[in-house]
């Protein structure tokens, strides 16, 4: 699956990347990432998560070949 | 209307361009990019966005205003890339038969662009520091990164 990042993330990790690990849902990817950058957790605890411009939730199930955009909170205005 | 740019935000001509027969009130929210910010002098922002995504969900809490409070007018823009002290960062424009709706369509589409959208900013100080901004605490309330509490709720 194809990860992408923006904001604050982009100082945590590269702004796209593929990953090769075996994730089934959005909740186990937001760990992985966390184990992937442990300094990211705060912020990845905060983050909401879309497939093709819609938002999924933690419960959504990941086939792996996805492009998953990963969303800090929001600061625009 | 591009509803993310990368250039200045007219407001003039965006003014000029939001007058209806059927309104009788016009309101125009422009958030502005502020010389100071945690007793720091700011320098500029430097805007983010998922554009695609961001325009996509601006159009739809525009659509929701328009049907909350038949609103003849709802356009909002917002900029990405570097903004300059004293810019328009963000326009909301409003117009309806009477000013109540006016300001409260307003005031939601605000609220729900900068609690909702994924558009970000990012703070350049004159000490030479910068900072991401972190304006969306609602989980720590909700415990959902999904539910927000609005301004437009507690007026």
């Amino acid at each position: 699956m194809k990860i992408q990042v923006f904001a604050v993330l982009k100082d945590f990790f590269k702004k796209e990347f593929e990953l090769k690990a075996r994730i089934a849902t959005i909740s186990e990817l937001r760990i992985h990432l966390g184990q992937v950058n442990p300094n990211a957790v705060s912020v990845l605890k905060r983050c909401r998560f879309a497939i093709q411009d819609s938002f999924v939730n933690d419960q959504y199930v990941l086939t792996g070949d996805e492009h998953i955009i990963v969303i800090p909170p929001s600061s625009g205005g | 209307m591009d509803f993310i740019t990368k250039k200045e935000i007219d407001l003039v001509a965006l003014l000029q361009k939001s007058h209806c027969a059927s309104a009788g009130a016009v309101v125009l929210f422009s958030g502005e990019v502020r010389n100071h910010n945690i007793g720091k002098a700011v320098r500029f922002l430097e805007y983010e966005a998922h554009i695609s995504m961001a325009s996509k969900m601006i159009a739809e809490i525009l659509l929701a205003a328009r049907n909350r409070w038949s609103l003849s007018i709802a356009e909002a823009q917002h900029r990405i890339g570097k903004v300059k002290i004293s810019e328009s960062a963000v326009v909301v424009i409003t117009a309806s038969a009477h000013r109540e709706a006016a300001y409260a369509s307003n005031r939601y589409i605000i609220d729900r662009i900068k609690h909702e959208v994924p558009i970000w900013k990012c703070e350049y100080f004159a000490d030479g520091s910068k900072e991401w901004g972190n304006n969306c605490n609602c989980q720590k309330t909700t415990g959902d990164v999904n539910q927000h509490l609005y301004e437009f709720d507690s007026v």
